[in-house]
């Protein structure tokens, strides 16, 4: 019986020593092959499974073409129509034969392609996915079938209207950058998927290419097979050359509101946003902007006491800077309970936002959020494919699992001064968009 | 004298009281699962809700000695929240810690769930979040899930199953403190306990839980007798009226097999091709979704399986004594949902005539027997199912599936369909803003073709003429159109 003996050593060295350790501390290989292809390969104590992600970096960020929106998670839905050599079926069969559970995911910066299966499943299953990152091939029939399924899946998140809320914030607070849209994308867009079948070779013909795709293979493994396994199955797969130029988005140079009627009855929603920069692991901000949301929204923060537990004015309160690859949104998010309160409640979000600026934060609580992150952390890497999917995030942003280190390490580094500085950067009138969710007015 | 002394002794072997399930090992991450054996098929009749609310003013309130913010700011430098489950027959509070915090972390468990604050304030607002639970997540924010809550309440009429495990509106707002300090006394005893814990827990942890939780009456089991249910005796319709886009479905019937049944591994395979969750490969799944891409996917279930939309393995910990077989269409197109529904059942019917194939047989098989270990992937759910499995009376879950597996025969899958699935008499739930419309279309039985946006094989065209023009035969007093907001109340 082999036991997760580095987890142990490792994680517990590094919550319990005065210089704290690095937080990703699984030991790792790397290899990047002549094509642009990466791999990183991660040897973990948990027994028998193995976790497999392969994560491109396109995303809806990367749907810059009027009409297009949506069309990364399209294509992402369109990897899973074959190949002449494996046909769908063909496909399900391999994947079935290992145990494998399989699915994808599509977000603002990426998309992601994971199976997690028995090890005797690995060289087959390797195999089987290079075959269809280098020669996917489907009729125009299927893709128009596939993009009902879209459809589909529009319909079923439609019910819930915190999507809604966030695609009007979207389209609220920018003007010319992608991040304008949800990966779903706008319905329109959605409605016209099926006639974009020229298009959708082209979008494989430009992103999914070696040097837009990290391979992740996290499990009882051996890295050395692993790497020889990639190198003869996707070795040969050929570099491309597009890059997509993404419209910066210009200043915002005032508020900005919206409202949302919803169809049926609900409490009102509010989301209060500000524009801010993009992640980075090397500058201040990211880090002080994540203490500052846990700091002011937490679940020990005085806003949370006050609206929370003690006035028990909203029952969902919470949110945070969005990691992205472009400037994105610090957005706050409140279910408030009875729609009298709405303007309260945006009040005493925007006024907790700015008491950063001139407060300065006690260090007792600033190293209470700290410590938290860090557990947090360590209590979610409790299985291969946690740890697979936690490290693709981190790929989306900077195609390695030591930006989760140096991001770390930051936060340990941000003093109260910092944070001042940050909230005063950052949480300005000119940059903010406040949007509301309401529901039918009563009669 | 020996006699006497021989049953006095077999007597205290039987004699209920709390249960552990320790799994020590080295991860620093400890995990606790802490099961009483009652939920809210419990709740006394009028306080549906009661068992939910109790679990969460355990979780969601103060302590005798802690304010509820004082137990989240020593909780928060942790990263550790206790949190709670509630279905029918098992209250779960669940956590986890690293090593470094255990004594910090156990003592609010502790705390929290053998000396509850029973605080006002913390009753009003987790009166707010139960209520909310109920009306926004469930009834008007997840049609699909609401789908299967109200086919679950249909078909357990009368039955101690039959409310969602949170409640109806108007029991909740009436529930007091004294409620569910009623149900805390009366259920969350020795009798009903099972602690589960795993990870590098110090030498003499569960010796220490034992004393500590030693103070929980002694209780006696909670467990009800089940009624039987009454067998529907035709199909029954019941269309949802809602404000939505698309039209959801849910339908099934009360099955026989439970985990422990000599027919679950048999059937589970069945259910395995046929329909298994969120996974590409099922059946049910190609022929709505990627042949025809009338919706997102397509499912069936032999367990209750919540919150099957935002995930893919099932929690552990929902034990159950009576299960039902469900099929889940995920929304479809309203002018496609008379058709879903034919094709749906149409499949149904041909599972239930024709069965598996050897070959589709032993891949399901094989696939089960690997598959299996996934389940199993984090060490609380390895946990989970331990208790889960001592529930049921059997043995540990992988080694009881694969071991049934090895034996399973071709002719006892075949067997089990026809035994335990049925075509008629079925329970349907539809979601939908046009419920009218819905059931003139339904009863009318006039054929509902279906528009392609590309061409189809042949064999798809063919199939297509006979489910377009599939008689369902149902009459007006089979069919029901509810509001939603009559729904839960």
């Amino acid at each position: 019986m082999r036991h997760p003996f580095f987890a142990v050593l490792l994680t517990t060295a590094m919550l319990t020593a005065a210089e704290p350790r690095k937080i990703f501390d699984y030991p790792y290989q790397q290899h990047d092959f002549a094509n642009g292809l990466r791999l990183f390969t991660v040897p973990t104590d948990y027994p028998n499974i193995v976790a497999l992600y392969i994560v491109v970096n396109v995303g809806s960020r990367n749907e810059v073409e009027a009409g297009k929106s949506g069309f990364a998670h399209f294509f992402e839905h369109v990897m899973f129509r074959g190949t002449k050599k494996n046909p769908p079926q063909k496909w399900e069969a391999t994947m079935k034969a290992a145990g494998a559970a399989t699915n994808a995911f599509t977000s603002d910066d990426l998309t992601g392609y994971h199976a997690t299966f028995s090890k005797q499943g690995l060289a087959s299953i390797l195999e089987l996915e290079a075959d269809r990152f280098q020669n996917l091939d489907y009729s125009e029939s299927l893709f128009r079938t596939e993009a009902l399924a879209v459809n589909g899946e529009y319909n079923k998140n439609s019910a819930n209207p915190t999507s809604k809320l966030s695609e009007k914030l979207r389209e609220t607070a920018f003007d010319a950058h992608t991040y304008k849209h949800t990966t779903m994308g706008f319905l329109a867009d959605i409605k016209a998927m099926p006639d974009q079948y020229a298009y959708s070779r082209q979008f494989f013909d430009r992103f999914y290419r070696p040097e837009y795709t990290t391979i992740l293979v996290v499990g009882d493994v051996n890295p050395d097979e692993v790497k020889a396994l990639v190198q003869k199955h996707w070795g040969g797969w050929q570099r491309g050359q597009h890059v997509a130029a993404i419209p910066a988005e210009p200043r915002q140079t005032g508020e900005r509101k919206a409202n949302v009627e919803w169809p049926v009855p609900t409490p009102p929603w509010l989301a209060v946003a500000y524009k801010v920069p993009a992640y980075s692991d090397e500058t201040k901000d990211t880090a002080a902007l994540d203490l500052i949301s846990a700091l002011a929204f937490g679940s020990t923060s005085p806003a949370y006491q006050r609206l929370v537990i003690q006035e028990q004015k909203v029952d969902v309160l919470g949110g945070g800077a969005a990691q992205r690859v472009d400037p994105s949104l610090f957005t706050v998010f409140s279910r408030v309970k009875a729609e009298k309160d709405v303007d309260s409640i945006r009040e005493s979000i925007v006024s907790t936002l700015n008491g950063f600026k001139d407060t300065p934060v006690e260090t007792k609580k600033l190293d209470a959020v700290k410590k938290n992150l860090r557990y947090q952390f360590a209590l979610s890497m409790d299985n291969s494919q946690a740890i697979a999917s936690e490290l693709a995030g981190a790929v989306a942003l900077r195609r390695s699992p030591e930006t989760l280190n140096k991001l770390y390490a930051m936060y340990e580094q941000i003093t109260p001064e910092d944070l001042r500085n940050v909230a005063r950067k950052y949480f300005i009138e000119n940059g903010r968009t406040v949007v509301t969710l309401s529901g039918p007015k009563a009669k | 004298m020996m006699k006497l002394v021989l049953t006095l002794l077999f007597m205290t072997a039987i004699s209920p009281g709390m249960d552990f399930v320790a799994m020590p090992g080295q991860s620093p991450l400890i995990q606790f699962r802490i099961v009483f054996r009652a939920g809210s098929a419990n709740d006394p009749k009028g306080k549906a809700g009661a068992a939910a609310m109790t679990a969460s003013i355990i979780t969601g309130g103060g302590t005798k000695t802690m304010t509820y913010q004082q137990v989240l700011d020593a909780a928060y430098p942790m990263a550790a929240r206790l949190r709670d489950q509630v279905d029918k027959e098992m209250i779960v509070f669940s956590g986890s810690t690293h090593v470094d915090n255990l004594d910090g972390f156990y003592s609010l468990v502790r705390d929290a769930i053998l000396t509850p604050g029973w605080r006002e304030d913390d009753l009003k607002r987790v009166r707010d979040d139960v209520k909310n639970a109920l009306r926004l997540s469930l009834r008007e924010n997840n049609d699909e899930e609401l789908g299967k809550e109200v086919l679950y309440s249909l078909l357990y009429k009368g039955h101690p199953y039959e409310h969602p495990s949170l409640g109806s509106l108007a029991a909740l707002e009436a529930l007091s403190m004294a409620d569910l300090q009623a149900f805390y006394k009366e259920h969350l005893t020795q009798a009903n306990l099972t602690i589960g814990i795993t990870g590098n827990y110090p030498k003499g942890f569960v010796e220490r839980m034992r004393t500590d939780f030693s103070v929980l009456p002694k209780g006696k089991p909670s467990v009800l007798k089940l009624p039987p249910l009454a067998p529907l005796k035709a199909t029954q319709v019941t269309i949802v009226q809602k404000k939505t886009r698309a039209v959801a479905y849910s339908f099934g019937f009360p099955i026989d097999v439970t985990r422990d049944h000599p027919d679950f591994p048999a059937l589970l395979l069945a259910n395995t091709w046929f329909g298994p969750h969120r996974n590409s490969g099922g059946n049910l799944y190609q022929r709505m979704r990627e042949i025809r891409g009338l919706n997102y996917g397509d499912y069936s279930y032999i367990e209750y399986f919540p919150n099957g939309m935002f995930q893919f393995e099932p929690d552990p910990n929902l034990f159950r004594r009576s299960q039902i077989f469900q099929v889940w269409i995920r929304p479809v197109e309203p002018p496609t949902a008379h058709f879903a529904l034919r094709l749906a059942l149409f499949e149904l019917e041909r599972l239930i005539d024709k069965g598996l194939t050897e070959s589709d047989f032993e891949t399901t098989r094989d696939f089960m027997a690997l598959n299996v270990n996934l389940l199993m992937k984090t060490k609380s759910a390895e946990l989970g199912y331990a208790i889960d499995s001592k529930a049921y009376g059997i043995p540990e879950y992988t080694s009881y599936l694969q071991g049934a597996l090895k034996k399973l025969k071709y002719e006892d899958v075949q067997k089990a369909i026809r035994k335990h699935l049925r075509k008629d008499r079925l329970q349907i739930v539809a979601i939908s803003d046009n419920a009218e419309e819905l059931k003139k279309l339904l009863l009318s039985d006039a054929p509902s073709p279906m528009k392609y946006n590309s061409p189809k094989p042949g064999d798809i065209v063919e199939e297509d003429k006979l489910v377009s023009t599939k008689l369902l035969g149902w009459k007006a007093e089979q069919i029901a159109v509810v509001p939603v907001e009559e729904i839960f109340k």
